[in-house]
């Protein structure tokens, strides 16, 4: 179980966000870049094995959106926005 | 087992959703509403009307049914300035009061928030789980209450008599 350290409540069990998905690469532009690069881009998510930064969405809580880097080995929140508890 | 708890699903109560900033909604609101609470998740009370503070610039307001149209009045939500959103929600809402001795070991089925005294004030109040819902929850005198969306009320109200049997 993850306690997601959310910047108003505080930190909260995981079973009260949702996962918003990996923070993105930024937007290439679709015409500089081939169908391949735009095609991954689309559709890859970065999964290494160690930190990821994330979006996650307090939706049973607060309802605050926010991003942390987590350790996909350990779980550890590395990183949590400035103002959570 | 059984617990000694007891549960009670509460009547329709006066409620509004207050969104903006606090200052613009003091302004609009003037002295109908109790004072803003300080910290986050936490409420205040003045005259049986109670101002819960549940996310940035979010507030909910709970009055006695009786008052609902003299709140409303004195709101006004069809006018407020365009920065800030007043809305009736009181028939959105099921409440339940959680009592007894027993009351944080079912609070405890029920919710994953420590819901203990050094953590769970006596003035607190936040939107978490209930039984897997989106709900509120709250202090009340010796247990809790949990609001839970009206359609959900039946459910919640077996999975509390589940729960205490």
């Amino acid at each position: 179980m993850l306690l997601i350290p959310c910047p108003y409540c505080g930190k909260r069990n995981e079973c009260e966000f949702i996962y918003g998905g990996p923070v993105g690469a930024k937007r290439p532009d679709p015409n500089a870049v081939n169908d391949a690069e735009w095609v991954e881009y689309l559709t890859v998510t970065p999964n290494p094995q160690g930190p990821v930064q994330e979006k996650w969405w307090h939706a049973r809580g607060c309802g605050e959106w926010l991003v942390i880097w987590r350790d996909t080995r350990t779980h550890d929140i590395m990183e949590a926005p400035d103002d959570a508890t | 087992m059984s617990y000694d708890v007891t549960t009670q699903r509460c009547g329709l109560a006066a409620l509004f959703d207050l969104k903006g900033s606090r200052e613009t909604i003091q302004n609009w609101a003037g002295d109908v509403l109790p004072p803003f609470p300080d910290g986050p998740n936490t409420r205040s009370e003045k005259n049986e009307t109670e101002l819960f503070h549940i996310g940035r610039d979010h507030w909910i307001v709970r009055s006695p049914l009786s008052q609902e149209d003299t709140l409303e009045s004195r709101l006004n939500p069809a006018d407020c300035p365009p920065d800030i959103s007043i809305v009736r929600i009181s028939d959105t809402l099921t409440f339940f009061r959680v009592t007894g001795r027993d009351t944080l070991d079912v609070m405890a089925v029920a919710c994953p928030l420590d819901l203990h005294d050094s953590v769970f004030g006596p003035d607190a109040v936040t939107h978490t789980e209930a039984f897997g819902l989106k709900a509120l929850v709250l202090r009340y005198a010796d247990g809790f209450e949990i609001a839970v969306e009206q359609s959900f009320g039946d459910m919640i109200e077996d999975y509390l008599i589940r729960a205490i049997s």
